[in-house]
């Protein structure tokens, strides 16, 4: 920032930037390679780290230090300090037993995925179907990627293990006392207070969250589908098909016409997403500034019967919608009674009047909330701020395109992103509405209006095609993290730059 | 009610820097203790150290008897006020005042008294119903002082307590603050970054800048003999006025140059005796400090003031009681900007120049400051470290104003002239130099006395208030320095030795008795390994380097052992180290060892050569972490 | 001269006055119409498909709303509903209050890397992770089960850490400080000093999480896949309106009438505590 940057005007700036820019990119972009092996390196120490630990623990530990490598808990238990210790043995029993018994069976398939089909068989007598014993192909996958995860959960305590005995050798040699039981639980509610606070959340989190990524993403690497349906077929590996077939480097027909549905959906996600974002945001800050004007009496009532628009449920108001609007909906009877038209407007039939459709019923649904975060802003912006532009002789106009709007753009940045990220997963508003509809036959199971999300939706709940609607997923989550790291990244950027005031 | 002792006290956060380097200080029981210095320089770290809401990083913190390092804040028996008062807002104010008594389950009749009695020591009583929200700023202090006195603490500690009070209200919460002091009689502990409020409530303050403390004392104490610049610019207002310039010394007389000036002064030699003579060369720069009451325009003043210099008037401040006159010594100066030649005179009312008049103003030289220009430290300290002198040797006599010692062995030097500097600590009561006593003055705890040796005024620091006329005094003659021609000829012996050292650990087997029966049990000792030796020493030492280090770093940590000349000794199990010689002082010897490039000190009462093996005393050591550069003990 | 401008400035003010007027009167009714309607469609006597050509009813009559309770399944879906938001809202709430005050108050290694890690979670399309949930409640015998559907929705709960973090930051720090000073362990300090500061808060989150589930149809729709008794009205609803042979039968009426009993106790509620909701929606939105 110099000065001859600040006498520049707008254009110029603008002009500047944008070659300041390019010109930063090459450096950039080698700061970011420089900076991979440092980073590498870092994450190669973490990792030695570990196995410096253990080494150190093998070498100065004594022989109750060192017993606890395979019996966990033990030096604990003969320091007396018998609740860790009887918990870390605890752990230990049940994850051998755990492997012995149950996750051992299916870690050992993972690599085929099971191989003995179902076979049905009918007993010629009563007529009852059994079954021969089966694999099957879903619950191997499930099972030992749980095992895995318990696996890497048992290592990780095992190091805890491994590292707190011989914390509780040294601070014996050292002489100082070991905490007792009582300690330790007690340390529960005040430095582990954390430990207590997030072990529940975590675990919601690992389990349903986590873990079924994972699984999501070995499903990628499979051929499940509708030929392929657990438990009467198995399924097995098929390395990257699922994702050649979606990009439409397949080799069959339906591959093509996969990587077609693939980038229309994905374009006409974008552009819903950017104007449902932005129409809403704008409209609502319209709408906010109009109620706020000095001078306007009623501004209560105003607000609430929006307000009252966003209690009542999204989903019934969408399907009252999608009602209103069809072709034999009130308002094309309405218009043709009335003479306007001669055939019902195709609201929700047409693709292009539908994906308008969309986007205007989106704009009717969400400009209560934005009118209402847009408000709480605008009261809080410092009035000294109008004051002085006025002194400076400012129009309100000028007032409202050099105060307001910079003020509430940079504050409401991180409510834009997450907006823009929500709406890319918006899937009310399409299913109630429109159901993905028009449908077509140039599109693999996808409508016009259909966004990424619905489509999966109906790959995985209609259509049972488990592979490739994993790999649309991941597409899917690469794409809404690329865009919210960089606008993440922009807004903090901006926020270091120019903190506002 | 109890004293604290903060020793050797570091912040040190993960990324290097040191928030708090090396905090120092004896509390005394019911003391009131203020920490002031400008914002970052680490007071409020030290109180939230000794309150323990941040980890103390090293030292020694003691509450009472208490090593409190370790313990939770509520253990520790101390109460705090908060800057913003953090007052419980969704409690009513006896529930404010109740919240820490209930949570020690104190039986509810008692519970109930001891709120109501802070209450009325406080005029709260009235609103005990009310919500935080519902009182004015000044009354939520007084809250928040509340709920710290139910809880009867040792310390209470205030953190910039006023400083979100309007003026009039806070020099009426002052006084309050003060009263409750002195009504409660238990330990204060005050932080803020105003001097007047710290200048008008603390019995001793703690002037603190980057991490460091700048100078313990009391305010007075502060005012009047500031140790070095930065004291001298923070207390007080306005500023003190410093001024660049030289001292240069010609017979009994110092010429004063200040720089970019013209002015000069000339005073008597007697004025400035405790300065060290290297600085009345009339070359080495220093700052003149002089506060704006001891500059004066009063023309009686003037007339019979022997020092004086022209100042140009810029503008004046009229104050209602007094005025203040901006100037500059500088007839180019401007007299707005802080330079070091603008000077600021505290003048009765009586003057009636203005802007732009050329007038003397006399400068009161009794009460002049003096810094270094490099390190901003007082050159004309209270407390003097050296005694400047001139003597002459001749056959192993030493001569210094008519006081004839014999020059032991160690210190053998040609004859000639030579500079003498003896330090104060060396010169103690007792030997066969006769002087005059001319003065004894306490300060810190110390006694400095000042005699006359034959017309010339020595300083020394001794161990009782002296009243006598004449007293016999002694030298230390090992501390003794001879100079020739800037040459340091004889140096003094240093009094610390240091050593390389690391802390181990060891398992030793042990035949213990349990139960009756004899057993062989493994024990771990811990060592400190010094050079080629280890030497087991005790628990607490360990327990200090655990406290500061912790188990697994106090073993991997390079350490210095630092140890006196008197508390190290021949042993045969000790650190192997070559001998050198010894070192005669007369009544006490000395053998000079070497470990490997290391020269090592110890008394010793005959000659040795070659091998020797010595063991420092344990119980008396010092030791300092390089790595974070911290002393440990 | 002067008085002369400030006049035709308030004339000119005026008219700007009464087109906002007008503006803000055109917006009401947009938004408050569809809802007239769906009342006034509610109380329809005849029984027309949805393809009527007039708005109100020929002959005012309570009929649908005694279909809604005695001929179909809505009680028993209500009911559902109810009870899930209910199980939702209580562990819902619990969990994002423990985790905004471990993530906002406490120091520990991983908060940094927790909180991103919760970030990049929560752009993976839920719905795809909630397949193998489904597998995982179907081997387990929890599908077309309200216990799964809980489950399913309060198993990442953690990730609404977000708003409640933002408002506990707000708190001053030094409540905790002076809290610990009088005696107070962390878990003290949060549930004696925090837990009541945070009302609004509370208020907040318990009502988008009631909220959610009456609304919510990817998940309720998948995993009660065809058991129409533990159909949440979401989706029982949206199974009249795909059933064309229902709504030929004038079940359109029946399904409005069903709409305003879901939105009035919701209605109710979002305005009573209104105050709550755009505070933390407000809050929420512009910290970053």
């Amino acid at each position: 920032m110099n000065l001859d940057y600040l006498k520049m005007s707008p254009p110029e700036k603008f002009w500047f930037n944008f070659k300041a820019f390019f010109r930063r990119l090459p450096s950039a972009f080698a700061a970011f390679f420089k900076a991979i092996p440092k980073k590498l390196y870092k994450i190669w120490l973490a990792f030695a780290g570990i196995f410096i630990n253990v080494g150190k623990a093998a070498k100065n530990g004594d022989w109750k230090t060192r017993t606890s490598f395979g019996i966990m808990g033990f030096g604990l238990i003969c320091r007396k300090q018998y609740l860790r210790g009887i918990l870390y043995l605890f752990f230990e029993v049940l994850f051998i037993l755990y492997l012995v018994f149950f996750g051992w069976k299916y870690l050992a398939k993972m690599g085929s995925l099971g191989e003995v089909a179902r076979v049905e068989g009918r007993d010629p007598l009563t007529g009852i179907v059994t079954y021969t014993y089966y694999d099957n192909s879903l619950l191997i996958l499930l099972y030992s990627l749980l095992t895995i995860f318990i696996i890497a959960a048992f290592v990780y305590m095992w190091y805890q293990n491994v590292k707190g005995n011989l914390l509780s050798q040294e601070f014996e040699e050292a002489r100082i006392n070991l905490p007792t039981a009582k300690d330790d639980v007690r340390s529960y509610a005040n430095e582990n207070y954390h430990k207590s606070l997030l072990a529940i959340p975590v675990l919601g989190l690992v389990v349903f969250t986590i873990l079924p990524i994972f699984f999501m993403i070995f499903i990628a690497f499979t051929n499940y589908d509708k030929a392929h349906m657990p438990p009467a077929q198995l399924f097995q590996w098929t390395g990257i098909d699922n994702f050649v077939t979606v990009l439409g480097g397949g080799i069959s027909a339906n591959s093509k016409v996969f990587a077609f549905t693939f980038r229309e959906v994905l374009l006409w996600t974008v552009i819903w997403a950017f104007f449902a974002t932005f129409t809403n945001y704008i409209l609502g800050m319209v709408v906010a500034i109009l109620i706020n004007k000095k001078g306007i009496k009623f501004k209560k009532l105003w607000r609430t019967i929006l307000v009252i628009t966003i209690a009542v449920p999204q989903f019934v108001s969408l399907m009252f919608m999608s009602q209103l609007l069809s072709d034999q909906g009130l308002i094309n009877k309405l218009f043709e009674k009335w003479g306007l038209i001669d055939q019902a407007i195709p609201f929700l039939t047409d693709g292009t009047l539908a994906k308008i459709t969309v986007i205007v019923v989106n704009i009717w649904i969400g400009i209560p909330y934005s009118m209402l975060i847009c408000t709480g802003i605008l009261m809080n912006i410092p009035a000294d701020l109008y004051e002085s532009a006025r002194m400076d002789g400012a129009s309100p106009f000028k007032a409202y395109m050099k105060i307001t709007l910079p003020y509430m753009l940079h504050v409401t940045t991180p409510y834009l992103i997450t907006q823009f990220i929500g709406n890319l997963n918006n899937f009310n508003v399409i299913f109630l509405l429109t159901g993905g509809e028009p449908s077509t036959l140039e599109m693999q199971f996808a409508g016009k209006t259909d966004l990424l999300i619905t489509w999966l939706y109906k790959l995985t709940v209609s259509e049972s095609q488990y592979g490739i609607a994993s790999v649309i997923g991941l597409f899917t989550f690469v794409i809404v993290a690329v865009l919210s790291l960089i606008l993440y990244n922009r807004s903090k950027s901006v926020k270091n730059e120019e903190e506002f005031m | 009610m109890a004293d604290l002792s903060l020793k050797h006290i570091y912040k040190v956060y993960p990324n290097g820097t040191k928030a708090v380097n090396d905090f120092n200080m004896e509390i005394a029981d019911k003391e009131f203790i203020v920490f002031v210095g400008p914002s970052g320089c680490g007071k409020s770290t030290t109180l939230r150290m000794i309150a323990g809401l941040e980890d103390i990083s090293a030292g020694e913190l003691k509450i009472g008897d208490l090593i409190v390092n370790d313990m939770e804040p509520k253990d520790r028996d101390i109460a705090m006020v908060f800057q913003n008062y953090a007052l419980y807002p969704h409690m009513t104010i006896y529930e404010n005042l109740a919240f820490s008594l209930r949570l020690r389950k104190l039986p509810k009749e008692e519970l109930h008294n001891r709120v109501v009695n802070a209450a009325e020591i406080l005029g709260l009583t009235e609103y005990l119903a009310k919500k935080p929200k519902e009182m004015s700023g000044g009354q939520r202090q007084r809250v928040a002082l509340g709920r710290a006195i139910v809880r009867e603490p040792k310390v209470m500690l205030l953190d910039e307590p006023l400083s979100n009070l309007d003026a009039k209200l806070r020099t009426q919460m002052r006084a309050e603050i003060a009263k409750l002091h002195s009504r409660l009689n238990t330990t204060f502990i005050y932080v803020t970054h105003d001097q007047v409020e710290a200048m008008t409530m603390g019995t001793r303050i703690v002037v603190m800048k980057d991490g460091f403390i700048k100078q313990i004392d009391t305010p007075k104490n502060l005012y009047n003999y500031p140790e070095n610049k930065f004291v001298a610019g923070f207390i007080g207002t306005p500023q003190m006025n410093f001024f660049e310039g030289t001292l240069r010394k010609d017979a009994d007389k110092v010429h004063i140059d200040f720089a970019y000036s013209n002015a000069q002064i000339t005073v008597p030699y007697s004025m400035l005796y405790k300065v060290r003579p290297d600085y009345l060369d009339g070359k080495t720069p220093v700052y003149i400090g002089l506060r704006a009451e001891d500059v004066s325009v009063n023309s009686q003043k003037v007339k019979n003031s022997k020092s004086t210099v022209k100042v140009r008037i810029s503008h004046k401040e009229e104050l209602g009681s007094e005025t203040l006159l901006y100037g500059d010594i500088n007839m180019d100066g401007d007299g707005y900007s802080e330079s070091s030649t603008r000077i600021i005179i505290k003048d009765d009312g009586n003057c009636d120049c203005k802007a732009g008049d050329v007038i003397d103003a006399a400068l009161n030289m009794e009460r002049v400051h003096l810094f270094d220009k490099q390190t901003e430290e007082s050159v004309l300290p209270r407390l003097p470290e050296y005694n400047y002198l001139q003597c002459t040797v001749q056959n192993g006599i030493m001569n210094f104003y008519g006081q004839n010692t014999e020059l032991p062995p160690a210190m053998r030097c040609a004859d000639g002239e030579y500079g003498l500097l003896i330090p104060t600590d060396a010169i103690s009561e007792g030997g066969d130099v006769a002087v005059n006593v001319k003065a004894c003055e306490e300060i810190n705890g110390k006694y400095l006395l000042s005699a006359e040796l034959n017309g010339k005024m020595i300083y020394a620091l001794v161990t009782r208030k002296i009243t006598e006329d004449t007293l016999k005094l002694g030298i230390d003659l090992k501390k003794l320095t001879l100079i020739k021609d800037g040459e340091k000829v004889i140096e003094p012996m240093p009094a610390v030795n240091r050593f390389n050292g690391s802390f181990v650990k060891r398992k030793v087997k042990k035949t213990a008795e349990i139960n009756g029966k004899t057993k062989t049990v493994k024990e771990t000792e811990f060592l400190m390994a010094l050079e080629d030796r280890e030497f087991v020493v005790n628990d607490g030492l360990a327990r200090k380097l655990f406290a500061a280090l912790g188990v697994k770093k106090a073993f991997t940590t390079p350490l210095i052992i630092e140890c006196g000349v008197y508390d190290i000794k021949l042993s045969d199990s000790g650190i192997h180290a070559s001998a050198e010689g010894v070192l005669d002082y007369g009544n006490e010897k000395f053998l000079k060892c070497k470990i490997g490039e290391n020269a090592v000190y110890l008394l010793t009462d005959k000659q040795y050569t070659g091998e020797v093996y010595i063991e420092p005393d344990f119980d008396k050591i010092g030791i300092i972490e390089t790595q974070r550069d911290i002393r440990i003990i | 001269m002067e008085k002369k401008k400030y006049r035709s400035k308030s004339v000119a003010e005026r008219i700007s006055l009464v087109l906002i007027y007008a503006i803000l009167i055109i917006i009401s009714l947009v938004w408050l119409i569809p809802f007239v309607l769906l009342v006034v469609f509610s109380f329809r006597g005849e029984s027309v498909g949805i393809s009527a050509d007039y708005i109100f009813p020929k002959q005012w009559s309570f009929k649908n709303y005694i279909t809604l309770f005695t001929e179909t399944q809505f009680l028993t879906w209500y009911g559902n509903t109810l009870l899930v938001s209910v199980v939702v809202t209580v562990v819902q709430t619990v969990i994002v209050l423990m985790t905004s005050y471990a993530l906002s108050r406490l120091r520990f290694k991983l908060r940094k890397p927790l909180m991103n890690i919760m970030l990049i979670l929560g752009m993976f399309p839920g719905f795809l992770s909630m397949t193998a949930v489904y597998f995982v409640l179907k081997e387990i015998n929890l599908t077309q089960n309200l216990f799964g559907l809980m489950l399913v929705y309060s198993a990442s709960s953690a990730m609404q850490y977000y708003i409640c973090k933002g408002f506990f930051d707000t708190i001053p720090k030094s409540l905790d400080e002076a809290a610990r000073i009088d005696g107070a362990s962390r878990h003290t300090v949060f549930v004696k000093i925090i837990l009541p500061l945070a009302k609004p808060i509370i208020i907040y989150t318990v009502l988008t999480a009631f909220i959610a589930p009456w609304g919510e149809y990817m998940f309720s729709s998948f995993i009660m896949l065809g058991d129409t008794d533990k159909y949440t009205v979401a989706v029982g609803m949206k199974s009249w309106l795909d059933n064309a042979m229902l709504m030929s039968q004038g079940y359109f009426a029946v399904f409005c009438a069903a709409a305003v009993v879901v939105s009035i106790p919701i209605t109710a509620l979002f305005i009573w505590l209104q105050r709550y909701y755009v505070g933390g929606v407000t809050g929420g939105s512009v910290k970053g």
